[in-house]
């Protein structure tokens, strides 16, 4: 299945291509015989509970290796060129708890420059101009546990952007948070045309906000292509 | 709640991470060799608040971190005076509060970032025994980062049980705890993985 949306520049880096995976977990088929093609700038994957939307994801993230089958994400493999997807791929939780690692804001953010080689002075700009953006800069020195649950996920994303990454992939990241505070999340992660972005959500309008989107049913892609097209047939097949 | 940098321009926030650990080492070593004497004890007291008197820190400070360690001073200072007598217990409940307060010192006026460099520093002859100091430094900066994630889980789960009308059953308590504990453990890996550690 491929998803080409308009927009996309030819000859620009290459997306996501999946060839016939298989992903199993303990004794279950996961996600089975997906074969995707995918260039568009923001992507977003919807479906039921349980229907393997995070393994997607996670794949395409090097976090879990495809049993079969070939995984390309930005031209990579991701568990023979780890380390540069790493480089090159922010990934956003749901729980934003799960995602912090230091103590004080403007540390659990300059954590995510810790292996890039770049001088001090330079990763305190980075550090600095990062909070400005996500509307952090004031509680720099806050504790990160103490801050709320809107402003822990735009933690998350002030961490994952301040390595200017090629390729976001945000796993339900409004999924804890409220209408006001979900708003402001999507919007930053569609408002930057400097990434692409895979956009696991069971939010359907935010679906609707991205170029191309992708149905998972029960371990395999369904449909590819149109959110609006897509999202109709999910809401059609859904068994209330 | 564990200590947590406060910024400052204070002597102690001027100095670097590494001489000042190195100095606080050796003050906590100094301290822990002088005698089990009252006249020690006053000795101990008069160099924790000489170091808390210096501005960045604050004696205000000193009182909130021996607040605290209450407890441990309170069981250490117990159980000494039960058996080596008041003298003893003075000094070594002396010795064990300045400590307490001299860690807390350095937690206070480093920021994470600096101290976790320097302990990867000094774990460096580590490396010979194949341990990797920067996975131990981590380790130990993300324990100490997830203790408040803990805390608010317990809480959640006892929240959880009164709701439900349960009593303070260990069993009924340990057992959610420890599933949801580990859940955050998997979900922390995988993060961490995502943002670069191997």
């Amino acid at each position: 299945m491929s998803g080409v949306a308009p927009g996309v520049a030819p000859g620009t880096a290459p997306g996501i291509a999946l060839q016939g995976v298989h992903v199993r977990l303990g004794d279950t088929d996961v996600l089975r015989d997906v074969t995707l093609s995918l260039e568009a700038r923001t992507i977003a994957v919807v479906g039921e509970n349980g229907s393997g939307k995070s393994t997607l994801a996670r794949l395409l993230s090097g976090l879990v290796a495809a049993g079969d089958g070939t995984v390309r994400v930005l031209g990579l493999d991701p568990v023979r060129q780890a380390a540069e997807l790493r480089r090159r791929v922010a990934v956003i939780f749901s729980n934003p708890d799960a995602q912090i690692v230091m103590p004080t804001v403007a540390e659990d953010v300059a954590f995510s420059l810790r292996t890039e080689k770049l001088p001090r002075a330079e990763k305190a700009e980075r550090v600095a101009a990062a909070l400005d953006r996500f509307g952090l800069a004031e509680l720099a020195d806050r504790s990160s546990h103490d801050l709320s649950g809107g402003q822990k996920q735009l933690l998350a994303l002030c961490g994952a952007f301040v390595r200017r990454p090629d390729l976001v992939v945000a796993d339900e990241p409004t999924a804890y948070l409220d209408a006001r505070n979900a708003r402001r999340v999507a919007d930053h992660l569609l408002a930057d045309a400097s990434h692409r972005l895979v956009l696991v959500t069971h939010d359907l309008r935010l679906a609707q906000r991205c170029e191309t989107a992708v149905l998972v049913q029960d371990g395999t892609v369904t449909q590819v292509g149109d959110p609006a097209q897509v999202i109709a047939t999910y809401e059609a097949g859904i068994r209330w | 709640m564990v200590t947590l940098y406060r910024p400052g321009n204070g002597p102690w926030h001027r100095l670097p991470a590494g001489p000042k650990t190195a100095l606080l080492l050796l003050v906590v070593l100094g301290v822990c060799l002088l005698p089990a004497t009252w006249w020690a004890a006053a000795v101990m007291a008069a160099v924790c608040l000489a170091c808390y008197a210096l501005p960045g820190a604050g004696l205000r400070e000193l009182g909130r971190q021996l607040v605290t360690v209450r407890w441990i001073v309170g069981l250490t200072l117990a159980g000494q005076l039960v058996f080596l007598g008041p003298e003893s217990a003075a000094a070594n409940t002396a010795r064990v509060a300045v400590a307490c307060a001299l860690a807390a010192l350095l937690a206070l006026t480093t920021p994470a970032t600096e101290l976790l460099e320097t302990i990867e520093r000094a774990m460096q002859p580590l490396a010979l025994l194949r341990i990797d100091p920067q996975r131990a430094a981590l380790t130990l900066s993300v324990t100490l980062s997830t203790l408040p994630v803990l805390a608010g889980l317990a809480r959640d789960v006892r929240e959880a049980q009164r709701a439900r009308g349960g009593g303070r059953s260990l069993r009924h308590f340990a057992m959610p705890f420890l599933v949801m504990a580990l859940k955050h453990a998997d979900q922390l890996g995988e993060a961490l993985v995502a943002r670069g550690v191997r």
